[in-house]
C-alpha cells in the first residue's frame, strides 16, 4: 500500500489497524476504515477530484457531506457503475474503484476545458440564445453536442444487478438527524419509553460532534456522542438506523427515507439487499438536520483547495487528514475562526485570516495570536490562483491594498444555512431570520418540530437544550411522560456571523453555483435580463438545480440578487426544496417489481400442467392464460389455434377458464338482486338451471355479461368476464350495501376456490361420461343445455355447467382449486381416446367469433345492450341498474352502429379489428364513417377471415359491401356485412346427442 | 373412475430457512366466508357461542383453536378457518343455516404460518400497518396488503401469524418472501 501523505499519524475516528486498497481514476491508493472516499483522497494529498458541467474547470473537494456539489465521481464498474456518486458520502471499503467524470481524455488534461474561454459564449441562457437558428439543426447537431459536452457521469446502460428492499415501519418519535440535538432529542424520547427511530445519513452518529474538538461534559465531543449513542442502542424502544437519509415528507406523519445497507461493500452480502426504502410512519418528529456552510462568491473560488471551513475541520479532525500545508481562513463568521486551532493543531501553517468585518470578538483574536497567525481585518479575498491546485490568494486589506499570499487551502465561513429542505416538502415556504441571516421554517409540518443548527440556533449549548426540548416534547405529545435529560455543561461558543456574499470586484470567474457552474456574472445577466423574480433567476441560470438542489448556492445566489436589484432578501423572495431531498435510486423505488415482476402474477391450479404441455402464456389482467399450445413442427401460431379449432368441432378440446369471475350470491332476495343488476329476469330462474345476462353500467351502457346458475332457492353462482371480475363484484357489493341494504343477500367472490375447465366438441359428453362414469347422469334429457349440478365425486365436490362459447356441445367442470391440476389431468385421461386436445384462450376467441358472441372488444364501454343485439333482452317488467339512461336520446338513437358480422369480398383478403366502415367509393373522412371493426379471426371452419362489428343500420344491410378503411396498417378490403353467426346458424351442434 | 383426486399445496417452492423464523404452508385446512343474514347478528353470536364456544369477534380479530377460528374481516363477514377441509363448509353451513351465508374458500387462500422471533420484522417489511406488540396483539387480524398482494392476516393466541392471499398468487407472494427474508 501507498503511504498517505497527508494523514496524520494520529488522532481522528479511524481505525488505522484496518487498511484498505481504492483506487481512483485506475490508480491505487490506500485509506482505512472508518474513512470515506474523500476524506481518503484527501489522505492521499488528491486535489483534483473532477471536472465542472459546462466549463470543465479543475475541481477538488467544497465540503464533507451530501450537500458536496465538486466531487462527483462514478462509483464501480460495469453494471453497477453508478454516475454522479459524491465521494463526500461514499464509505471507504477494499477494492472500491472509482473514476472522474465529465473529462477527456484525462482528469489533468481535459480537451473541453476549452469550454472556459469560451465562456462569453456560454453564460445563463446560452442554450436559448445561440442555437436558434437554423432550427433543423437543433436535433441533429446541437444537441448532441452539447449533450455530450456538458453533464455529468455515464450510465451502465445495463440492468441493475443488485436487490432493493422496502421497509414499514412505525414510531411515536421519528429523529431525522443524529448529531448534538438529534441525540439529544432522541435520548430524551427514548427514555420516556417512546418508540424512536433515529436516522442520520453519515454510516457514523454524531453529525458536527465527530468534526469538532470541543467538549461537552468534559469530554472529548465525539466520545460523548458515542456514549449516547451506546445508551440509546441498549434502549429496546429505540431504533438507530445509520446510513439512512430522510428524503422526503408525505402526507399523514409518513417519511421516505433511504438506507444504504451494502454501499460499504463491493458487492452485496448473499441476500442482502444494496440499499432498503423506509416508508416511516411517525407520530411525531424532530428535525436535527443541522446547517450548510455557505460559501464566498469571490474570483476563483471553484480552485481545487478552496473549501468551507467546516468541512476542513471535518478533514483535520475527524479523518486525521490534512487538505493542506499552508493554509489561509476566509470568514465572516465566529465558526470561522474556530478552524485556525484545529490547523494549528494539526501542524498546518496558518498564511493569513481574512474577515471582511472590522471588528471581531477579543476571544477570536485570541485564537489567531496563539496559531501566530496574521490577520486581516475587513478584507477580502478578490481571487484565487492556482488552476489545478490552490497556489495563491490576493487579499484585499481594509486599506484597499492588494497582497499575494501563498496557500495551498483556503478555509471559508460565512454562516450557514438551517438544512430545512424537508419542512417545504407541504408547498410552505421558509422565512428569513435576520439575526442570524439565514432562513427558517415558518409554518411547521404537523407533527414536526424543528432543533438544533436546523433550528438556527448555532451555539452548540442551544443545540444540545433545543434537541433535548423537542424530544422530550414529541413523548409527551405521544402520551408518554418524559422527563428532560440533563443538558450537559459545554464552553461558551461564539456564533455572530455578517454574511459577505460577493467579493466586488473580483478578479477570474467567481462561482455561486458549482454543480452548474453559474457564475455572479450570470445572476448579473439574469438581473440584467429582466428575470429577476427568484424562480426565474433559477430557471434561467439553472442556479439551484443541478442534484445538489443548490444546497450550498440558493441562498447566496438570491442574496446576490438582492443586492443587484435593491431589495431585501424576504422582497426578493426563496426557492422551496422539494422532495427528494437527496437523489434516489430508481430502482430502491421500484424495489422487487421489476421485469416480470413489475405486478403480481396470478397462475391457475392447472398453470404447470398447461407449463408442461407447451403452453405459450397471455397476460389477461394480471392472469397468465394459455394462449395456444404448439405441437412440433407447427410453424406459426395460427397454423397451431386452426388446428385446435378444428380439433374441438370435430372432436373434443379442453380449455382452463379458471380465470373468469365467479361470484357466490346467498340469501332469500339473491334473485331480487340479479333483477335489478341484470337486464333479464333471475328470480325466476330454475334451481338446477343456467342463464345468460348483461348488465349495464349506471349510465346506460353495457358493463358486462355472463351466465349465472342457480344452485338452490338462496343460492346463485354468477360468473363475469376475466376482465371485469373485480368490477362486477364492487358493483354487487355497491347495489347491496349501499343501494338497497334492505335486501337480504349476501355476495362473495370465489374465483379463487374453483378451478373450472370448459370441454367442449361433439365428444364432450362421452370425455365426461368417461370420468364421472355414474356419479352424474349426462342424457340430454336428465342434464340438458343450460343444466347446472353439484355432486361429489372424487371426495371433493365437483360443479357442473352445460354451456357453450364455442358453439358446440359444452360442458363446464369445476373442482376447488386445490384439485384443478388433479382435475386436468383425469380430463385429459378420460378424453385420450377421443383424442382431446387443450386449446388456448385464441381457439376460445376464434370460436366465439365464428358464433357471434360479443366479448371485451365489443363490451367496451361505449356500446349498449341495443347496440351489441340484446335491445329485446332488457326486460320492460322490472327496474335494472341503467335502465333510465339507457333510454337516453342518444342511446337509442337509430343511427347509433349496431352489431353484425363482415366477410372479406376476395376471401383471401385478411381482415383487420380496428378498420372503419365507409360506404364503397366513399372518401374516408369522419363524415363517411359508419362504424368500426371490432373482433376478427381466421376461421378454419370457413377458410377466410371473418369480422365482427358495429356498423350503422347493421341488421337491415345485410349482403351489402362496404370497405373496412384501416390506413394504420395499409388495409383497404372490400367486405360483406353478414349474420353475426358464422357456423351453425341454428345451434344445432349445441344438442348433439 | 372414482379414486380420490390428489390436492396440491399452492406454494410448490421452499421456503426461505433462517434463524428465528419458520414458515410453513398450512395445507388441507378448510376456509370458508361466512356471512351474516339480514337482522340475524344475534342469533349468529348465540349459535356459535353455544355450538362452538367461541365468540364471534365484532372487530378485525380472531377467535378460537387452530381447530376451529373465526377472523373479522369485515363488518358481518368472518372467515371460518378449520383443521381440515374435509365437509367443513358443509358443517359451517348446517349448523349456522338460516343465520349465515357460508362459502367454502379451502381452496381460495393459501395460508401460510410463520413464526419466531423474527416473524413480526419479515411481515413489517411489507405490511403497511403497525405491527408492534402494543398494537396488534395477539388474536388481531387485518385485511391488508403486501407488496401490491391483498392479504388477510391474523395473530393466533400462541403469537404466530398466519397470512392468506389468493391461491394464484402464491408465486408473487413467495418471490416477496424470499426477497424479503435475509433479516
Amino acid at each position: 500500500m501507498s503511504p498517505q501523505p497527508n494523514r496524520r499519524a494520529t488522532g481522528g475516528l479511524i481505525d488505522r489497524s484496518v487498511s484498505l486498497n481504492f483506487s481512483f481514476d485506475g490508480k491505487q491508493y490506500g485509506g482505512f476504515a472508518g474513512d470515506t472516499l474523500a476524506s481518503a483522497l484527501v489522505a492521499n494529498g488528491v486535489t483534483l477530484v473532477g471536472r465542472s458541467f459546462k466549463y470543465h474547470r479543475p475541481r477538488g473537494f467544497l465540503t464533507a457531506g451530501s450537500e458536496e456539489p465538486n466531487g462527483l465521481v462514478e462509483l464501480r464498474t460495469g453494471a453497477r457503475r453508478e454516475p454522479n456518486t459524491k465521494a463526500t458520502t461514499v464509505e471507504l471499503y477494499n477494492g472500491l474503484a472509482a473514476m472522474s467524470q465529465n473529462r477527456w481524455p484525462s482528469l489533468a488534461f481535459d480537451i473541453q476545458s476549452i469550454n472556459n474561454w469560451f465562456s462569453p459564449l456560454l453564460g445563463a441562457g446560452f442554450y436559448y440564445k445561440t442555437f436558434m437558428w437554423p432550427g433543423f439543426l437543433w436535433e441533429k447537431l446541437y444537441e448532441p453536442l452539447i449533450r455530450r459536452s456538458a453533464g455529468l457521469g455515464r450510465l451502465s446502460m445495463e440492468s441493475d444487478p443488485d436487490s432493493y428492499e422496502k421497509v414499514h415501519a412505525f414510531c411515536d418519535v421519528l429523529v431525522i438527524g443524529g448529531g448534538a440535538a438529534g441525540l439529544m432529542a432522541a435520548l430524551a424520547a427514548g427514555r420516556s419509553g417512546a418508540r424512536v427511530i433515529l436516522c442520520d445519513e453519515d454510516f457514523r452518529f454524531g453529525g458536527r460532534l465527530l468534526s469538532e474538538r470541543t467538549e461537552i461534559d468534559g469530554t472529548p465531543c465525539a466520545e460523548w456522542a458515542a456514549n449516547v449513542v451506546a445508551e440509546l442502542d441498549g434502549l429496546p424502544n429505540v431504533t438507530l438506523l445509520p446510513s439512512t437519509t430522510v428524503f422526503g415528507v408525505y402526507d399523514g406523519g409518513t417519511y421516505g427515507a433511504i438506507e444504504k445497507v451494502s454501499d460499504h461493500l463491493e458487492t452485496p452480502g448473499p441476500g442482502q439487499p444494496r440499499q432498503r426504502l423506509w416508508k416511516i410512519v411517525a407520530k411525531r418528529s424532530v428535525l436535527a438536520a443541522g446547517a450548510i456552510e455557505r460559501p464566498i462568491v469571490f474570483g476563483g473560488n471553484d480552485t481545487p483547495g478552496v473549501m468551507l471551513a467546516s468541512a476542513v475541520r471535518t478533514y483535520v479532525n475527524r479523518y486525521a487528514a490534512n487538505p493542506g500545508k499552508r493554509a489561509v481562513v476566509f470568514t465572516s463568521s465566529d465558526d470561522g475562526w474556530r478552524t485556525i486551532a484545529d490547523l494549528a493543531a494539526a501542524g498546518i501553517e496558518i498564511a493569513a485570516v481574512v474577515d471582511p468585518r472590522l471588528q471581531v470578538a477579543p476571544s477570536l483574536g485570541d485564537i489567531a495570536k496563539r496559531a501566530h497567525a496574521p490577520v486581516f481585518l475587513g478584507a477580502r479575498l478578490r481571487e484565487a490562483n492556482g488552476g489545478h491546485a490552490l497556489a495563491s490568494l490576493s487579499i484585499i486589506g481594509a486599506d484597499n491594498r492588494e497582497r499575494q499570499v501563498r496557500a495551498d487551502l483556503l478555509a471559508v465561513a460565512n454562516g450557514s444555512n438551517p438544512n430545512i429542505g424537508l419542512t417545504n416538502h407541504y408547498g410552505h415556504r421558509p422565512v428569513w431570520n435576520e439575526e442570524i441571516s439565514a432562513f427558517v421554517a415558518d409554518v411547521l409540518l404537523p407533527g414536526m418540530s424543528v432543533a438544533g443548527a436546523a433550528a438556527g440556533r448555532f451555539a452548540l449549548a442551544d443545540i444540545l437544550r433545543t434537541g433535548a426540548d423537542a424530544g422530550a416534547k414529541a413523548a409527551e405529545d405521544t402520551g408518554f411522560s418524559a422527563t428532560m435529560p440533563p443538558v450537559p455543561a459545554t464552553t461558551a461558543d461564539p456564533v455572530s456571523a455578517t454574511p459577505l456574499w460577493h467579493v466586488d470586484k473580483s478578479r477570474g470567474k467567481a462561482f455561486v453555483d458549482f454543480q452548474n457552474d453559474v457564475t455572479a456574472k450570470d445572476v448579473a445577466l439574469a438581473a440584467q435580463e429582466g428575470f429577476r423574480a427568484i424562480e426565474h433567476l433559477k430557471r434561467y441560470t439553472t442556479l439551484g438545480m443541478a442534484t445538489d438542489q443548490g444546497k450550498t448556492s440558493s441562498v447566496t445566489g438570491l442574496a446576490i440578487m438582492a443586492e443587484l436589484t435593491g431589495r431585501s432578501i424576504p422582497v426578493t423572495g426563496v426557492t422551496i426544496a422539494r422532495p427528494p431531498h437527496v437523489p434516489v435510486a430508481i430502482g430502491a423505488f421500484a424495489g422487487i417489481h421489476t421485469g416480470p415482476h413489475f405486478k403480481p402474477t396470478r397462475l391457475t391450479s392447472g398453470h404447470r400442467w398447461a407449463e408442461e404441455n407447451g403452453a405459450s402464456f397471455v397476460e389477461a389482467g394480471q392472469w397468465l392464460r394459455p394462449q395456444w399450445f404448439s405441437r412440433p413442427g407447427e410453424m406459426d401460431w395460427l397454423e397451431t389455434v386452426n388446428r385446435e379449432v378444428l380439433a374441438v368441432r370435430n372432436g373434443v378440446g379442453i380449455c382452463d377458464v379458471s380465470t373468469l369471475g365467479k361470484i357466490d350470491i346467498q340469501g332469500p332476495d339473491a334473485g331480487i338482486l340479479l333483477d335489478r343488476v341484470y337486464i333479464n329476469m333471475f328470480s325466476t330462474l330454475a334451481v338446477g338451471r343456467a342463464r345468460y345476462g348483461m348488465m349495464l353500467r349506471e349510465d346506460g351502457f353495457a358493463m358486462d355479461d355472463g351466465t349465472t346458475a342457480r344452485f338452490s332457492e338462496t343460492r346463485y353462482v354468477m360468473s363475469t368476464t376475466t376482465a371485469n371480475a373485480a368490477k362486477a363484484m364492487s358493483h354487487l357489493e355497491f347495489a347491496r350495501q349501499v343501494l338497497w341494504p334492505e335486501l337480504d343477500v349476501q355476495t362473495v367472490s370465489i374465483t379463487e376456490q374453483w378451478a373450472q375447465y370448459a370441454v367442449a366438441g361433439p365428444n364432450a359428453r362421452k370425455l365426461l361420461q368417461n370420468l364421472f362414469g355414474l356419479a352424474i347422469d349426462l342424457s340430454p334429457e336428465a342434464f340438458p343445455y343450460m343444466g347446472v349440478a353439484e355432486f361429489e365425486f372424487g371426495g371433493t365436490t365437483v360443479r357442473l355447467f352445460r354451456l357453450s362459447f364455442s358453439g358446440e356441445l359444452a360442458y363446464e367442470v369445476a373442482v376447488p382449486a386445490h384439485y384443478g391440476d388433479a382435475l386436468i389431468r383425469r380430463l385429459m385421461a378420460a378424453g385420450a381416446e377421443f383424442g382431446v386436445t387443450p386449446y388456448g384462450t385464441e381457439a376460445l376467441s376464434v370460436m366465439r367469433i365464428e358464433k357471434g358472441h360479443v366479448a371485451g372488444n365489443e363490451l367496451n364501454g361505449q356500446t349498449t345492450a341495443g347496440d351489441l343485439g340484446f335491445g329485446r333482452m332488457m326486460s320492460k317488467k322490472k327496474d335494472f341498474i341503467g335502465r333510465t339512461l339507457a333510454a337516453r336520446p342518444g342511446l337509442v338513437d337509430p343511427e347509433r352502429p349496431v352489431f353484425v358480422g363482415f366477410k372479406p369480398v376476395d376471401p383471401s383478403r385478411r381482415l383487420r379489428a380496428g378498420a372503419h366502415f365507409l360506404g364503397l367509393g366513399k372518401a374516408a373522412t369522419t363524415a363517411n364513417d359508419e362504424g368500426y371493426m371490432t373482433s376478427v379471426a381466421y376461421s378454419p371452419n370457413l377458410g377466410h377471415w371473418i369480422g365482427l362489428g358495429l356498423i350503422k343500420h347493421g341488421p337491415e344491410r345485410l349482403g351489402e359491401r362496404v370497405r373496412a378503411y384501416d390506413p394504420i396498417r395499409n388495409g383497404d378490403v372490400e367486405v360483406e356485412i353478414c349474420s353475426p353467426v358464422f357456423v351453425d346458424p341454428e345451434g344445432a351442434r349445441l344438442q348433439h346427442v | 373412475m372414482s379414486e380420490l383426486f390428489a390436492p396440491l399445496p399452492a406454494f410448490e417452492t421452499a421456503f426461505p430457512i433462517s434463524d428465528g423464523l419458520t414458515i410453513e404452508e398450512r395445507s388441507g385446512i378448510g376456509l370458508a366466508t361466512v356471512m351474516i343474514r339480514k337482522d340475524q347478528s344475534a342469533a349468529l353470536v348465540k349459535r356459535v357461542r353455544s355450538l362452538y364456544g367461541i365468540n364471534l369477534p365484532a372487530s378485525p380479530s380472531r377467535a378460537g383453536t387452530d381447530d376451529l377460528a373465526f377472523i373479522g374481516i369485515g363488518p358481518g363477514v368472518w372467515l371460518a378457518a378449520g383443521s381440515s377441509s374435509s365437509g367443513f363448509t358443509s358443517m359451517l353451513a348446517n349448523d349456522l343455516e338460516g343465520l349465515a351465508s357460508v362459502s367454502d374458500q379451502s381452496s381460495g387462500y393459501a395460508v401460510l404460518r410463520l413464526s419466531g422471533p423474527k416473524a413480526r420484522t419479515l411481515l413489517q417489511k411489507g405490511v403497511p400497518i403497525d405491527l408492534h406488540p402494543s398494537v396488534f396483539r395477539p388474536e388481531k387480524a387485518a385485511v391488508t396488503v403486501i407488496a401490491h398482494i391483498g392479504c388477510m392476516l391474523w395473530q393466533t393466541d400462541e403469537g404466530a401469524f398466519e397470512v392468506a392471499v389468493f391461491r394464484s398468487m402464491a408465486g408473487s407472494f413467495h418471490h416477496w418472501l424470499a426477497a424479503s427474508a435475509a433479516i
